[in-house]
């Protein structure tokens, strides 16, 4: 049998999207061995693409799936005939990301930004602590921001030089950001933003327009200018009116205040998370305990549309390639939602594997296929969104690689119990190009994986 | 010679007869007319007389063709004489006119020779001798000679009216047979059938066919010419019957019956009279003589059949007083008399069976192999057995068990998949870690944003319930544990009451917003300027302790944000709020007095009141209903529903319960959940009967705690057997239907320390999510 099937052939049809790795047009079907494994196949295109020494690793989608074994073995398992000709779809492997830092922190990391460019990339973590920090690739320390008196919930950069928190206790503010010698940086205050009344849970920056978006446990969405000339006055209500922190520092002056351009309330329970359409500025996603995801246009301060799904959405983040949008919700899932108008169903994809709420999500910069989530489950895990399964109901797809803190992978190795490691609960995750995987969690850190 | 002639005719006639006959009508109906008159007369003359001298010596095996070749004949001039075609008499014959001439020649006689010989009897008169008919050959055979008319000398004319056209000798119709239309015959005379003549058949009345050579032959006759070519006028004669060794023994005669055919033989009567005298002498005996032992016998025969009191049984029908008598199993292939050899025993086995008691062998006999069934002895214990069997039957008493063939799973009340009930908490989604010791109570707050918790580390803590993180610890004390968080049930501003030892703080959480800080502040401490304790005074005088006093918190206390410190004099263990948040109550079981066991508070004013003067039982925990001035108050074994406004007891439950731990009341207000120390949890259905409505018994160990979802149809338990266990709880408002409960989800977790698993549980305001806190320290939501 094995040596029958060792000498047994299929034609495969192969195909790529993505245009660097365009195989010569007048190439066919080709017959290749089912023993043939992904190596095998990638080795072939390579020699198509005539890349010489250089090889790209490459990944291979049969139907949707990806080839984990030999060909054989995937037509057994999936029951395909040898005889049809095999559509395959190649794409640039995946590398398993590895860790490369982690920078330690004194309390439970809830968010991490990155900005990054060729020369330098600074990454912004913001605590539970109610600091936020700035740090080198070399897990330098560069600067730190005080000022809020309650957790840091969101921390975000606007540009190389401008950064944005929101913290537990209902503001946001704008920090300078400024390298002043190699080694250190500084941060200060710039603006504080009143308007909201409970914990401002998370913020979305628009840098060309300077708007950024806060999402609130006093179920509203706030618009605000990232201008100071732009944003109207706070309410003085809301403004405290004894801060503790000032009395003691007589030094510095009072940082300025500022309202919110606008509140639009809609979400019946507290907002989660809150994110820009990337294609259009003037649209904005949020969601809600309320187990909703509504959409948002900015320019009216309107409420457009509202998905209604089965349970509390903790976290979004808007693919503007497959015009969906991805909601992490409390319960072990990732729904893929699909808020044009025009959509009949709530739910366009499940992506299922997470043990826990998701808290975070990342798009992948350089693909639209991919996205990263961070989970109170303790991993991050990347999903492929090609890589789909159909299951009786709905539209299934599983993680590609999963990201275990690193110390979890410590425990494992040693042997200690899971229970003394304590929370390792992710709270905040970004991607970016340059950086790669950042995420912080519940056990202090911030851990920086890259696909190398 | 004329006789001669006509002799040797007529065996001539015999055979070849056709092709005369075809050459006289060829001759006849076209062409011939001159031959055929010249044929004419001396014919006639000549046949005259050959019919009379033939009909003389007609025998009756001849007399058909003679017949024939008369009423052809008698055609044949009919035709020369009319030329038309025309039925003709037969009776025109010249025999028959001898017949009507009054003498009456038997042998003249026309019809049937065939059938009988006609002789003349004693009197002159004919007799006819009938040909005895062979049975097998009927008149409806087709080997039947063809019917013949018998209407004698009536012309075929007297017949015109009918459609018959005669009788045939049984008596039967002859039918005319059908004829043509003019233009049917018309035609046939055109297309002229082979064998066409022209002729009727007189005794069919069909047309007569006659084939070529008949009608030659008839031609010839009538010439006097030799009828063929082959012809031998002068045969030899053939000896049938005469000569020597031909003489024929006739087979049959007529003679009579012999007489001894029907006479008695007398030889057989001798020997009948032989026996006879035998019998009468007694040398012969009729029957045999019975034995004694047949006798006997047939005794004991007929004793039997006396006792077969089954023998006329008739099936009666089922009835508990008639019970048919079970039926013996079927005998296997051991009780064969040639087993196959693998039923037969071997020598140990043998051994075996001889060795046990009679009482212990499984069965009472060994299987023996016999080559054939007759060397097959008696059966020894047949007696015995039967014996036995009627014992059986006689003294066992027979009942009757109606089999159940229930399938189990029918018995099980139909409860819907717990997969269609969605959602409830199934999984562990956070951890609130930070207790040490046993965390003992658990509240969210009304946002659903907070968690608050109070364990035997004698500290509240109050987290972020989306996130795990604690926003404040407030220790209460450092000996003491914390035994109620309860959150004021209005939004805003948010105020958490926290029991510990024998008072009751009121914990602002200094997260929330500056406005509703104030707000909190200006609630709690409203009540100082409005009602000033006024001591009241025992019978002897002296300041009877007050037994709650409201007051400031100590600074160690208000640093943490605590507002206002309400002083008990014994440790509460419940604190309810009502809806409204104005009051609450508090229930302090270990009091001293039954009097201030219970109190309800009012927080506006800061007055306290002791309601219940007396009371029967141990006070255990309270209620406010969520719509109605009802309060529900469980001592250990019952639960009191007392009208506030009124004052007075409304109903009392009997949970049946030995010791009640928690109460939960259904939002609705109608449905109050019982959990009690002795691993019940009663439901009960206030509409219904005091005993409760179902009690569910799924847990090991003693309930703690028990909570209904505020907005889902949800209800949970906690309990020292470690586990939380959520259910399904549907109340349908109209109260036509009862309260639907399914067992969704058992969530295990929590370890049991010291005997105790988990104390608290508590469910979000709108999620299906649930928190529990455990004796281990940890706190847990489900999702």
């Amino acid at each position: 049998m094995s040596s029958a099937s060792a000498t047994a052939q299929v034609k495969i049809q192969l195909q790529t999207k993505s245009p660097e790795l365009q195989i010569p047009k007048e190439i066919g079907p080709i017959l290749v061995r089912t023993g043939f494994k992904r190596l095998q196949l990638s080795q072939l295109v390579n020699t198509l693409l005539e890349n010489g020494e250089n090889h790209i690793p490459l990944q291979f989608l049969i139907n949707g799936q990806y080839l984990k074994t030999t060909i054989d073995d995937f037509l057994t398992q999936n029951g395909i005939s040898a005889e049809t000709t095999l559509s395959v779809e190649y794409v640039k492997a995946l590398i398993p990301p590895q860790t490369i830092a982690s920078y330690e922190h004194d309390d439970w990391v809830s968010s991490v930004d990155v900005f990054s460019s060729p020369q330098q990339s600074r990454i912004l973590s913001g605590s539970f602590d109610g600091l936020i920090r700035v740090w080198g690739m070399s897990s330098d320390l560069l600067a730190t921001g005080t000022g809020h008196s309650s957790a840091v919930k969101s921390a975000k950069f606007i540009s190389p030089t401008q950064v944005v928190s929101s913290s537990g206790d209902r503001t946001l503010r704008l920090w300078k950001y400024e390298d002043s010698d190699i080694g250190t940086a500084s941060l200060t205050p710039t603006l504080e933003l009143y308007g909201h009344n409970a914990s401002v849970d998370n913020v979305a920056v628009h840098a060309p327009s300077s708007r950024m978006l806060s999402a609130s446990a006093d179920h509203t969405v706030g618009i605000w200018s990232t201008r100071k000339s732009d944003a109207p006055a706070a309410q003085e209500e809301l403004i405290p009116v004894s801060n503790k922190r000032r009395k003691i520092t007589p030094t510095a002056k009072p940082t300025a205040t500022r309202g919110p351009l606008t509140l639009m309330s809609g979400h019946a329970s507290q907002v989660a998370e809150v994110c820009f359409d990337e294609t259009y500025a003037t649209i904005a996603y949020s969601v809600s305990w309320d187990h909703t995801l509504k959409t948002w246009d900015l320019a009216t301060s309107k409420c457009v549309d509202t998905r209604t799904t089965p349970q509390s959405l903790w976290s979004v983040c808007h693919l503007p390639e497959k015009s969906l949008v991805a909601a992490g919700t409390a319960l072990k899932h990732i729904t893929l939602i699909d808020p044009r108008v025009s959509a009949q169903t709530v739910s366009a994809m499940t992506l299922r594997g997470h043990t826990n709420a998701i808290v975070s999500m990342a798009r992948d910069p350089n693909s639209s296929h991919q996205i990263l989530s961070g989970s109170y489950d303790g991993t991050c895990r990347i999903w492929d969104l090609r890589s789909v399964r159909n299951d009786a109901s709905e539209r299934i797809g599983e993680s590609v690689f999963i990201i275990e803190r690193d110390a979890v992978r410590q425990a494992k190795k040693l042997g200690t119990r899971r229970e003394d490691i304590g929370g390792v609960k992710v709270f905040g995750v970004a991607w970016d190009a340059e950086v790669g995987m950042v995420s912080g969690a519940e056990d202090k850190r911030v851990q920086i994986d890259r696909q190398t | 010679m004329a006789q001669q002639r006509a002799g040797q005719k007529r065996k001539v006639v015999e055979i070849p007869l056709a092709e005369q006959v075809e050459d006289n009508v060829l001759g006849n109906g076209e062409f011939d007319e001159e031959l055929a008159e010249d044929d004419g007369s001396d014919e006639d003359e000549e046949f005259d007389e050959d019919d009379v001298e033939e009909d003389e010596e007609l025998d009756s095996d001849e007399e058909p063709l003679s017949e024939d070749g008369e009423d052809v004949r008698q055609q044949l001039r009919d035709v020369k004489t009319s030329s038309s075609v025309e039925i003709v008499d037969t009776d025109k014959d010249p025999d028959t006119d001898l017949a009507t001439n009054g003498t009456y020649t038997p042998e003249k006689r026309p019809a049937d020779l065939s059938n009988y010989d006609i002789s003349v009897d004693a009197n002159g008169n004919p007799r006819y001798i009938y040909k005895d008919i062979e049975p097998n050959y009927d008149t409806d055979d087709s080997d039947a000679p063809i019917t013949k008319n018998t209407i004698g000398n009536i012309p075929l004319s007297y017949y015109d009216a009918y459609p018959h056209i005669g009788y045939d000798v049984n008596g039967r119709r002859i039918q005319r047979p059908a004829k043509g239309a003019a233009l049917d015959s018309l035609l046939d005379s055109i297309d002229i059938p082979a064998g066409w003549t022209g002729l009727t058949d007189p005794a069919t009345g069909k047309p007569l066919n006659l084939s070529r050579e008949e009608l030659e032959v008839l031609k010839k006759l009538s010439r006097n010419e030799t009828p063929g070519d082959g012809y031998d006028p002068y045969p030899d004669m053939v000896e049938y019957f005469t000569g020597k060794g031909m003489e024929e023994v006739m087979p049959l005669s007529a003679a009579p019956e012999p007489k001894r055919r029907f006479v008695p033989s007398m030889h057989e009567h001798k020997r009948v009279m032989k026996i006879v005298k035998a019998i009468k002498e007694g040398r012969i005996k009729p029957h045999k003589e019975p034995t004694a032992e047949d006798l006997e016998n047939e005794e004991q025969a007929q004793e039997y059949a006396q006792y077969d009191v089954w023998a006329n049984e008739v099936p009666r029908p089922d009835h508990a007083m008639n019970m048919p008598a079970p039926k013996l199993p079927p005998p296997g292939y051991e009780e064969s008399y040639h087993p196959p050899p693998e039923y037969l025993p071997d020598k140990h086995q043998q051994d075996e069976w001889e060795k046990q008691d009679e009482e212990d062998r499984t069965r009472d006999f060994l299987p023996k192999d016999h080559s054939a069934l007759r060397k097959v002895p008696g059966y020894a214990k047949f007696v015995k057995e039967k014996f036995e069997r009627c014992l059986d039957l006689y003294l066992a008493p027979r009942v009757r068990r109606s089999k159940l063939n229930i399938d189990p799973e029918s018995l099980l009340p139909k409860l819907p998949d717990p997969a269609e009930l969605r959602p409830f908490p199934d999984h562990r989604s956070i951890e609130y870690l930070g207790h040490k010791g046993r965390v003992r109570t658990i509240a969210i707050d009304p946002t659903g944003e907070y968690l608050a918790t109070g364990g035997d580390d004698g500290t509240v803590r109050i987290w972020e319930l989306g996130t795990g993180h604690i926003l404040q610890k407030v220790r209460l004390s450092t000996t003491d544990p914390v035994n109620i968080v309860s959150w004021r049930p209005v939004a805003s501003p948010p105020i958490l009451a926290a029991c510990c030892a024998d008072s009751v703080h009121f914990i602002v959480p200094k997260d929330s917003a500056t406005v509703a800080q104030s707000e909190a502040h200006t609630l709690l401490t409203a009540g100082f300027s409005s009602a000033p304790a006024i001591p009241t005074k025992s019978a002897t005088g002296v300041d009877k302790p007050n037994p709650s006093s409201w007051h400031t918190p100590i600074p160690a206390h208000a640093s943490q944000s605590i507002s206002l410190t309400l002083s008990l004099r014994s440790t509460p263990k419940t604190l309810t709020w009502h809806r409204r948040g104005t009051y609450f109550a508090t229930v302090c079981p270990s009091s001293s007095s039954p009097s201030t066991a219970i109190a309800i508070h009012a927080l506006p004013t800061h007055t306290s009141q002791h309601p219940f003067k007396r009371l029967k039982g141990l006070p255990q925990t309270a209620l406010f209903h969520p719509s109605q001035p009802k309060f529900f108050l469980a001592t250990r074994q019952r639960v009191r529903i007392y009208d506030l406004q009124a004052g007075k007891l409304v109903r009392e439950l009997l949970p049946g319960a030995r010791w009640i731990s928690s109460l939960s009341l259904h939002p609705g207000g109608n449905n109050l959940l019982i959990g009690s120390y002795d691993r019940k949890l009663l439901w009960h259905d206030l509409e219904l009967a005091p005993t409760p409505y179902k009690t569910l018994r799924y847990h090991t160990r003693a309930i703690r705690d028990v909570a209904f979802h505020p907005s889902l149809p949800l209800f949970a338990d906690a309990s020292d057997d470690g586990s939380v266990q959520v259910f399904h709880g549907k109340v349908v408002e109209d109260g036509f239907e009862n309260a639907t409960i399914v067992p969704l989800k058992v969530l295990k977790g929590h370890k049991v320390r010291g005997e105790l698993g988990v104390l608290g549980v508590a469910w979000h305001p709108r999620e299906a999510m649930c928190v529990s806190c455990g004796a281990d320290g940890v706190v847990r939501l489900w999702a």
